[in-house]
C-alpha cells in the first residue's frame, strides 16, 4: 500500500507565482476555491506528526481536505523559500531538521 | 404594547434607576464574579433569557437536565447557574434569603435575591445535558470547573454595561432590537448564529435563509430581514478576534452584498456549551426573544467533535417545534462549483464530483497566509477589514493569541455609580 501523504496548502498570490515561475515551478501550482492558485508540499505521517507537534496552532483537516492547516505564517514563509531555492516541493526533510 | 417572549411571558428589563441603585446597594456584600457569569447577568436582566429573571433553583435545573423544562413546565434545554465554593459561601456568610451585590472588575454589577444554596450532582448534569460525561466535550469540561454550591434567584442590574468600542453598535437589547424590526416594517426576520468572519459560504447560506423565509410574502416591499446575532463570548487561541467577527459580519451590509432594508447585525454575550441539539433549542429561545420570526439551523448545529448526529439538532427542534417561537429554516451547505461557475447549493447542483467545499480550516489558513481569495469564495472589502481588524485589534493577528487575550480592550465594563 502507498504511503499516506499529507499536503500542506502553500497558497500563492501574484507575487509568489512570479518567483515559482522564475524557479520554473510556475507549472506545479494547481488551482482549488475559484481559482485561487496553491503549490502543495507533502508530509509523510512521521512528518505529518513532526510538524502538528512542532507547531501548536497547526491543525490536520480531516473533515474537508485532508491537508495540514494553520502554520504560522511566518513557517509557510520558510517552506516557500526553501522551495524557490531548491526548485522542489521535495524539501520537508530537510525543512523539519531545522525544529529537531 | 407587551412585548412577548419566549415562554408566553413579557419581556421585562430587570435594571434599576442608579438613583436607586446607589442606595439598595448600601451595606451589601460584594461578590466579583467572572466573565461568564457577567454575560449571564445581562442576557437575564435585558430579556436575552426571559422567561428567566435570575440563577436557576434546584427544581428549575433538574427539571431542565431531566425533561428540558423549567418547573413552571417551560421549555428551557440549558442550566443557567450560579456557582459558588462551600468556603466561599460561608467566608463571605451568604444564607438563603440573603441579597448580595454582584460586582465585575470591582464595579457594581448586580443585586442578586439567594433564594436557594444547594447541590448538584455534576455528572447527571453533563449526561443529561450534552448526552456524555467526557471532560475533552467542552461543556462538561465548564460544568466540571464550577464550583461545588449552586445558588438560585433573581437578579437586577444596578449599573448598565458600557460596551466599548467598537461593540458599542451592535449590542441591542431584545426590546430595542424589537423596536427596530417593526421601523424597518419586517414582516419576517431570520436568525443567522455565528461566531465567524463570514466567508461566501456563511453569505449564501444567509441568502438562503432570506429566501426560504420570504416564501409566500408580497414582494411589494421589502419585508424580511436577515439579523446576524454574534455570540460573543469566551474566546479560545486560534478563534477569530471578536472585533473582526462582528465587523466584518456587518460588512456584508455596507458593502452591498445585502443592505439596510434587509441586513442587520447585533451580538448577545454568551459562552457556547457546544450541547448540540440543546443548544440549538436555547438559540431558538433566544432569537424568539429577539423578536426573530425564523432561525436559521446548518447540519450539526453548535455540536463539537462527533457527539451528535448531523440531524440531532432538527429532531429535538421538531420534538418541542408547536412551544417555541420561532420557525426553523434548515439549510444545506453551499459550496463552489467551477461547472456552474458560482456558489451553489449541495441540493441543487449536481456536478458531484468538481464541487469544491468550503472549509473554515482552510479559509482561515488562507487568510492567516495573508493571500487574498477571489471574490467568488471571500469578499475582497471582508478580506481587507480582516486584515485591518488584526492591525487594530488583534496585534498583528486576526486570530486569538495570548497577547490579544492579555491585552485587548474588554467588550464590555462597568463605572462606578
Amino acid at each position: 500500500m502507498a504511503e499516506e501523504k499529507y499536503p500542506i496548502n502553500i497558497w500563492i498570490n501574484e507575487e509568489r507565482y512570479e518567483k515559482l515561475k522564475e524557479a520554473g515551478l510556475g507549472d506545479m501550482c494547481e488551482e482549488m476555491l475559484a481559482g485561487l492558485k496553491v503549490l502543495r508540499v507533502y508530509a509523510d505521517e512521521e512528518q505529518k506528526d513532526k510538524i502538528l507537534k512542532a507547531f501548536p496552532t497547526a491543525k490536520f483537516d480531516s473533515a474537508t481536505t485532508k491537508s495540514i492547516e494553520l502554520l504560522p505564517r511566518d513557517v509557510k514563509d520558510k517552506i516557500f523559500e526553501k522551495i524557490v531555492e531548491k526548485r522542489s516541493v521535495e524539501i520537508m526533510g530537510e525543512f523539519l531538521n531545522a525544529y529537531e | 404594547m407587551a412585548e412577548i417572549g419566549h415562554g408566553g411571558k413579557e419581556i421585562v428589563e430587570r435594571i434599576m434607576e442608579p438613583s436607586e441603585a446607589k442606595e439598595k446597594i448600601k451595606g451589601l456584600k460584594a461578590i466579583p464574579v467572572r466573565p461568564q457569569i457577567a454575560n449571564e447577568v445581562i442576557g437575564i436582566a435585558y430579556g436575552f433569557f426571559s422567561p428567566l429573571e435570575g440563577f436557576m433553583g434546584k427544581a428549575d435545573v433538574e427539571g431542565v437536565c431531566k425533561i428540558m423544562r423549567l418547573s413552571n413546565g417551560v421549555v428551557w434545554s440549558l442550566p443557567i447557574i450560579f456557582d459558588l465554593s462551600e468556603g466561599e459561601i460561608s467566608d463571605y456568610g451568604i444564607k438563603e434569603g440573603d441579597s448580595v451585590l454582584l460586582t465585575f472588575d470591582n464595579n457594581p454589577m448586580a443585586i442578586f435575591e439567594v433564594e436557594e444554596i444547594y447541590d448538584y450532582d455534576k455528572k447527571q448534569m453533563c449526561q443529561d445535558v450534552f448526552g456524555t460525561t467526557e471532560e475533552k466535550h467542552p461543556g462538561c469540561a465548564r460544568t466540571y470547573n464550577y464550583k461545588d454550591k449552586f445558588l438560585g434567584g433573581k437578579v437586577t442590574l444596578v449599573n448598565r454595561p458600557k460596551i466599548n468600542p467598537p461593540f458599542d453598535p451592535y449590542f441591542i437589547p431584545p426590546l430595542e432590537l424589537r423596536k427596530r424590526f417593526k421601523e424597518k416594517g419586517w414582516a419576517r426576520v431570520v436568525a443567522h448564529q455565528t461566531r465567524n468572519v463570514p466567508h461566501t459560504g456563511h453569505e449564501w447560506l444567509m441568502k438562503g435563509a432570506w429566501f426560504q423565509t420570504y416564501a409566500e410574502l408580497s414582494i411589494e416591499k421589502p419585508l424580511v430581514g436577515v439579523l446576524v446575532n454574534a455570540i460573543i463570548g469566551e474566546k479560545r487561541k486560534g478563534d477569530y478576534i471578536d472585533e473582526a467577527i462582528i465587523l466584518c459580519q456587518d460588512e456584508l451590509r455596507k458593502a452591498g452584498y445585502f443592505g439596510d432594508h434587509n441586513h442587520m447585525t447585533s451580538l448577545t454575550f454568551w459562552d457556547m456549551r457546544y450541547a448540540g441539539p440543546r443548544e440549538a433549542v436555547f438559540h431558538a429561545a433566544l432569537r424568539s426573544n429577539l423578536g426573530l420570526t425564523h432561525h436559521m439551523f446548518g447540519r450539526d448545529h453548535a455540536g463539537v467533535g462527533t457527539y451528535y448526529g448531523p440531524y440531532d439538532a432538527h429532531r429535538m427542534l421538531e420534538s418541542v417545534q408547536d412551544e417555541l417561537g420561532i420557525t426553523p429554516v434548515y439549510s444545506m451547505n453551499w459550496l463552489y462549483c467551477p461547472h456552474c461557475g458560482e456558489i451553489t447549493s449541495e441540493g441543487l447542483c449536481n456536478h458531484r464530483d468538481e464541487w469544491q467545499k468550503f472549509s473554515g480550516t482552510v479559509i482561515r489558513s488562507i487568510v492567516q497566509d495573508g493571500v487574498k481569495p477571489p471574490r467568488l469564495i471571500f469578499r475582497p472589502e471582508v478580506f481587507d477589514l480582516v486584515m485591518e481588524c488584526a492591525e487594530k485589534y488583534g496585534f498583528g493577528s486576526p486570530f486569538v493569541t495570548d497577547e490579544y487575550l492579555e491585552k485587548r480592550t474588554p467588550v464590555f465594563t462597568f463605572s462606578e455609580i
